[in-house]
């Protein structure tokens, strides 16, 4: 059976949903719901992605017995894991959900540090610091050549590799896509309890929430922390699908600027608006990507540059013109305490109310 | 007169960022928001001495007073066509910044079209180039050892001039500090602020063209200074013209200098790690004296500026 290229582009599309998805839900809680402007969310997805390129690996290397120098002999290394998972499915799970777990924690305590100079100044110091942070991310990955192995990047073993080739990224996006709903169920929870009432209250007037007793600095510092979990745990599920992690891939346009982008264009602090309009950008994109080349002849420069000019515009047009996004942020109904409602209808008003 | 090259790289590299911080630092004051498309206002100013320089066969000086003028406009344009409309909006500070990022990404991807344009009409390296080599030499020394701490001084002593003894200034500092009360006796508070853009984009534009004839230009120059340029002006206080002299000066010695020192005390590989020195001197600052060198030393000096 071989694919068709439709089906490969649809695929594709939908696993780059899926993990934009998760960071732009990240990203809605903490800049959306708790107004902390993250300027570098690059750092927790980056940090992600090399968790996922630099721990899986070893361990099965250990578990397996493979010997050798994990980074220079990487390729070598990791086709040897691939054929051994093959075998030793059950290990290859458990060590993924490990992975994303040990993500999850590097992020969250990434997000700590970062935040805890800055937090308790204005937003614009902690906007700052964060793009700083940011920064740094990709130049300690392109430099400390045992995490990722700098300018050459590394291979990710890949859980799935026992199945045949063709199926491998259609199941893998349906995994995804799976992460990002549980993911949306997790955020949707979040938003509706009283933790997320307080983000709110934090959010429109500080000083107001402040005066009610509510500790604004914990509060945040929490939030940047779970979002933080979340993004890096997208970046390690990018890393694994793509099967590879270089530092140079995790720059400030595309982990920070276009997440920002998507969620201003689908409606801030709306999850829903996220969805819409995480959809409309990545296909956008994957449209611009796949014209890209039948447009070269006509214009003297590389198209890559007409891309960014294009969603530059779009995102200032959005600001100025539909500054709350195509779904306007509604007021949040909190969890139903009765708990009458049924299953399906339950699962009904989730995603429909 | 042998001078260490790293000496001339430290005082070209901290002359120009504290160039940068006051730019930042005099946008910064009007509106109150960091503009993250700063860095790319002085790429501008680069791109202009290349043009100079190689199309049209003149000395990259030339290309100061128009990159002056150019990076201007720009900043301008930013002002009064984004963040002017955005604040008349209500928008929150957060949504202005994120506006000016969005800013940055178009005004790269126009220096980027630009380069590609000039290589393929002009078959001019347009990408990791560097007009070093167009420079003058003055007493055994490239001209811009010398030109970029006197651009500073020149424009410190003109801003102090202008900020203090004239009706502008004067108008220009109280427009600052309170925007509502100046306008109600009068002050023009719009144009006021645009004249703020205006110098502040230009003098990025300044600084600009001064890089050009010390370090490689790019396109994807601004994003790489700008950890530095925000350190410089959070180590000078984000409020102060004087603070961000002090830490523009202080964060480019230390980048070149304190890398050049570690690395001969630990070994080489620590060079590649220099951008992080910026860092250290945001979480530093932040952590000890969140209002930066100007909350510091010049307290009594600084009469302007600061709301707290």
């Amino acid at each position: 059976m071989v694919l068709e290229n439709e089906i490969v582009f649809i695929v594709d599309l939908l696993a780059i949903f899926a993990i934009y998805l998760i960071v732009n839900l990240s990203l809605n809680m903490e800049f959306g719901y708790a107004g902390i402007p993250n300027f570098g969310k690059v750092l927790a997805v980056g940090a992600g992605a090399f968790v996922a390129a630099s721990i899986p690996g070893r361990i099965f290397a250990n578990i397996a017995g493979i010997e050798g120098d994990y980074i220079e002999n990487n390729l070598a290394i990791v086709s040897e894991i691939n054929v051994w998972l093959v075998d030793n499915i059950g290990i290859g799970f458990v060590v993924f959900f490990l992975t994303l777990g040990i993500a999850a924690v590097v992020g969250g305590g990434l997000g700590l540090l970062t935040s805890f100079p800055a937090i308790r100044l204005r937003g614009d110091y902690l906007a700052i610091s964060l793009l700083a942070f940011g920064e740094s991310i990709r130049i300690i990955g392109n430099n400390f050549t045992p995490l990722v192995g700098g300018t050459l990047g590394v291979q990710v073993p890949d859980p799935l590799s026992f199945l045949p080739g063709e199926l491998r990224f259609p199941i893998a996006t349906v995994g995804l896509i799976l992460i990002a709903i549980v993911v949306y169920v997790f955020c949707e929870k979040m938003i509706r309890s009283p933790l997320g009432r307080m983000l709110r209250a934090v959010r429109d007037n500080e000083v107001a929430a402040e005066s009610l007793g509510k500790n604004t600095t914990q509060i945040r510092i929490k939030i940047i922390m779970v979002s933080a979990a979340l993004a890096a745990i997208a970046g390690a599920l990018y890393a694994f699908y793509v099967g590879g992690t270089i530092a140079i891939a995790y720059d400030r346009a595309s982990w920070t600027f276009w997440p920002f982008l998507m969620i201003l264009i689908g409606g801030l602090a709306n999850n829903k608006g996220v969805i819409i309009g995480t959809l409309l950008f990545v296909t956008l994109r994957k449209f611009i990507i796949f014209f890209k080349d039948s447009f070269q002849e006509y214009v003297p420069f590389d198209v890559v540059w007409l891309d960014f000019l294009l969603l530059g515009i779009i995102l200032l047009a959005v600001l100025l013109y539909r500054p709350r996004g195509i779904f306007v942020e509604k007021p949040t109904p909190t969890i139903d305490v009765n708990g009458k409602s049924t299953g399906l209808k339950k699962i009904f008003n989730f995603f429909f109310k | 007169m042998p001078l260490d090259p790293i000496f001339s790289d430290a005082i070209i590299f901290a002359s120009l960022l504290a160039l940068l911080s006051i730019g930042l630092t005099l946008t910064y004051l009007t509106t109150r928001v960091p503009n993250f498309a700063h860095a790319s206002f002085a790429t501008i100013g680069v791109y202009i001495a290349l043009v100079t320089t190689r199309i049209w066969d003149s000395t990259p000086y030339i290309a100061i007073p128009i990159a002056f003028v150019i990076s201007g406009i720009v900043a301008v344009a930013l002002y009064t066509f984004i963040l002017k409309p955005l604040i008349r909006k209500g928008a929150s500070q957060a949504i202005q910044m994120v506006a000016t990022l969005a800013f940055d990404l178009i005004v790269i991807a126009l220096l980027n079209i630009f380069a590609d344009y000039i290589v393929k009409t002009y078959q001019v390296t347009s990408r990791e180039f560097t007009l070093r080599s167009y420079d003058v030499e003055f007493m055994g020394l490239p001209l811009i050892v010398f030109a970029a701490p006197i651009t500073i001084a020149i424009l410190a002593i003109t801003l102090h001039i202008v900020l203090r003894k004239t009706k502008f200034g004067i108008a220009m500092r109280a427009a600052t500090e309170n925007s509502d009360l100046s306008g109600i006796v009068g002050i023009n508070v719009k144009l006021i602020f645009g004249v703020a853009w205006l110098l502040g984009g230009g003098i990025a534009g300044i600084a600009g063209a001064l890089m050009s004839l010390w370090f490689q230009g790019d396109p994807s120059l601004g994003p790489q200074l700008i950890p530095s340029i925000f350190a410089a002006s959070i180590v000078g206080g984000f409020f102060s013209i004087y603070g961000a002299i002090a830490g523009g000066l202080l964060v480019g010695l230390t980048e070149v200098l304190g890398t050049r020192f570690l690395a001969g005390e630990f070994g080489s590989w620590l060079i590649a790690y220099r951008p992080l020195i910026p860092l250290v001197f945001i979480v530093v600052t932040l952590l000890l004296a969140p209002r930066g060198l100007a909350g510091i030393n010049w307290s009594r000096l600084r009469r302007h500026g600061s709301r707290k």
